[in-house]
């Protein structure tokens, strides 16, 4: 990708976000009583006038990209690794799951699963050692904030630890 | 309360062995944190900020404030080792500790990068002590108004912070902005951007949208590409750094200890800038100019002295203002928060126990930096070969554990994770995370000030102009913005 595509794209997505809080969000999803007498103390001001602001950043962003004459493309510092995209992919999945498992499994259990995961989806060197610490660091976790710093941890429906 | 008082009443707060222990052992995290490339200190900062939930308040800040500081002296020691700084301060670092690696002086570097490090922290933290109360009792007469100024000038933080391209980092503040919106409405009560959930009515977790922002991304990133961080550590060789290379670039570190002190006491100028003007000030002055960039101890000396200069005096606009100076001061305003703690000129009232404690603390640093400095550059080699694919793991779970003790609520750790995935595609895209942070912060106090002077004067604006302390404050803003209309017009890109 090049600077002036990068500068477009960023422009035309700042300044699609601008429209979409003012034609839908702002109205939709922003209450505003009706006796504001004046449209400073609205509480729809405050979006409103970052919104516009944002749009003009997009414009900005616009014509800097179109003036931009180099076509260059940028340095990456870590180019994209083969089958980077399924790996993204199962981590957002591990994500999911976690949100999904949290209240059934708990945390602990949770945790060891998307350590483990995580590991084998990082293709680790050591797996033995990520097992290990899959089990190890959520316990160390739980122990700490359950136990010391007294979060109530999310036990789960399947096992209750002390 | 005098002086004295004051300073007894910080005495008996930090005088325990919990207080520093904690300190101690947030300058081994920091030092950890900031030598793992990829870390960084920021990272280590908000990864520890969990932690400090259950303890005392002043525990909690030394914790945050000793992997502060650790943090940034940790970074040089892979700038020297292995040419990748372990943040974006240590950069300067680079110029000439690698090619004294590469001499096979790398531990001398790094003896010189600890004692540049530890005299310009000492020299901050007194710069802070110093300065902080003065400024926090000027700030005392603060209104609205002039609490709307200032807030408006420390958005242009914002330029220090947004690296590359200054549009890119506006934009990044207007989201930031924007969602700091979401909750209820502060003057009427009223729903914006709720949805009809009650877990939005409060706004977003300060601490999940951090903690997503700066250490989900990093994790996203090892999926992209797990074997980017392999890399080759560089022996320590047998030279040591001497008190005659000390003696000799003396001057250089106290002249970049200033030089950091004036810049970090400015919001949003940071570290790094200030480690290159000490090197660069330190490179016109030096009689051994022309051996810069070749392996020169004096240049190591400057700029790490010019970027731990800065460490004490980020916290001068924290504490007095209530305005972090750099990101990661915004980060450890989240823990005076999550304490029921607010920093600003009022703290040097109702709290000055906790500020003169945390002045002690900080003196003490300097001496426990040392210390663990110089074990930690014997040992890197073992920090280095931390397994990054276990490490990042680890990483996740403790966000996890961590984003779900703030509040006890799984809806925020939902808030990290869809932050984390933001948070990488501001990185892809090259947006930079701070200024949003920053104003993520500074959004609800812009407005809240803004409004509540609207009020006052029944929506005269010119009550924002009202008295000489708004207009030095508008004067400032105003300077800020010619200053950075001028850099932008002497580097494209915007």
């Amino acid at each position: 990708m090049t600077l002036r595509t990068l500068q477009t794209r960023l422009g035309f997505a700042a300044i699609a976000i601008a429209a979409l809080l003012a034609l839908v969000a702002i109205p939709n999803f922003v209450s505003s009583p009706s006796n504001v007498r004046n449209i400073v103390l609205s509480p729809t001001f405050w979006p409103y006038a970052l919104t516009g602001m944002t749009a003009l950043a997009g414009l900005l962003l616009l014509v800097t990209g179109f003036r931009e004459e180099g076509e260059t493309p940028l340095e990456e510092e870590h180019p994209e690794a083969e089958g980077a995209w399924i790996r993204i992919g199962g981590l957002a999945a591990i994500m999911v799951a976690v949100m999904l498992l949290l209240p059934w499994l708990g945390m602990p259990l949770t945790c060891m699963a998307a350590f483990a995961a995580t590991a084998f989806l990082f293709r680790t060197r050591h797996p033995v050692v990520a097992v290990i610490c899959a089990v190890l660091v959520p316990l160390v976790l739980y122990v700490f904030f359950a136990k010391v710093a007294g979060v109530a941890v999310p036990q789960g429906e399947l096992i209750r630890l002390p | 309360m005098s002086l004295w008082d004051s300073l007894m009443a910080g005495l008996s707060l930090v005088a325990s062995f919990e207080a520093f222990a904690a300190l101690f052992v947030g300058i081994v995290i920091g030092v950890i944190g900031g030598a793992i490339p990829g870390l960084s200190a920021t990272m280590a900062v908000a990864l520890t900020l969990p932690f400090t939930f259950a303890m005392q308040p002043i525990t909690g800040i030394l914790l945050l404030l000793g992997v502060y500081k650790g943090g940034i002296f940790g970074g040089s020691i892979p700038a020297i080792l292995i040419k990748t700084p372990g943040t974006p301060a240590s950069s300067a670092t680079i110029l000439d500790g690698h090619p004294m690696a590469e001499k096979g002086e790398a531990g001398r570097a790094l003896g010189m990068a600890l004692w540049a490090s530890c005299t310009a922290d000492l020299v901050s933290n007194l710069a802070l002590i110093l300065f902080a109360g003065w400024l926090a009792s000027f700030a005392l007469s603060f209104g609205p108004p002039e609490f709307f100024a200032l807030i408006l000038f420390s958005l242009t933080i914002i330029a220090g912070v947004s690296g590359e391209s200054l549009l890119r980092g506006a934009l990044s503040a207007l989201l930031g902005l924007l969602l700091a919106t979401v909750g209820l409405d502060l003057v009427y009560g009223t729903n914006r951007f709720t949805f009809g959930d009650p877990n939005l009515m409060g706004g977003l977790n300060f601490i999940a949208v951090l903690i997503g922002l700066f250490a989900i991304p990093e994790v996203i990133m090892m999926a992209r590409n797990p074997t980017a961080h392999l890399g080759r550590t560089r022996a320590l060789g047998g030279t040591k750094v001497t008190l005659a290379d000390y003696m000799r670039s003396f001057k250089s570190i106290i002249r970049g200890s200033m030089i950091g002190v004036f810049l970090g006491s400015i919001p949003g100028i940071g570290a790094a800038p200030s480690a290159f003007l000490s090197y660069s000030e330190a490179r016109r002055k030096s009689p051994n100019r022309a051996n810069f960039g070749k392996g020169e101890i004096e240049g190591v000396a400057a700029s790490e002295a010019g970027n731990n200069g800065v460490a004490g005096a980020t916290l001068i606009p924290l504490l007095a203002l209530g305005v972090p100076g750099d990101v990661i001061t915004a980060i450890i305003i989240g823990a005076f928060m999550v304490h029921g703690l607010q920093p600003g000129p009022m703290m040097f009232v109702l709290n000055v126990d906790i500020i003169y404690g945390l002045f002690i603390g900080l003196i003490v640093s300097s001496v426990f930096l040392f210390i663990v400095g110089s074990v930690a550059i014997r040992g890197f080699r073992f920090v280095a070969e931390i397994p990054k694919r276990i490490l990042m793991p680890a990483v996740l779970v403790l966000c996890v554990y961590g984003v779900f003790a703030v509040n006890n609520n799984i809806f925020d750790v939902g808030v990290m994770f869809a932050m984390g995935w933001v948070g990488y595609v501001m990185l892809r895209t090259r947006i930079p995370p701070a200024p949003f942070l920053i104003a993520f912060i500074l959004g609800p106090l812009l407005e809240d000030s803004f409004r509540q002077s609207m009020l006052m004067s029944g929506s005269d604006p010119a009550i924002l102009l009202r008295g000489p302390i708004t207009w030095f404050f508008w004067g400032l803003t105003l300077l800020a913005i010619i200053a950075i209309a001028r850099s932008v017009g002497r580097k494209l890109p915007v």
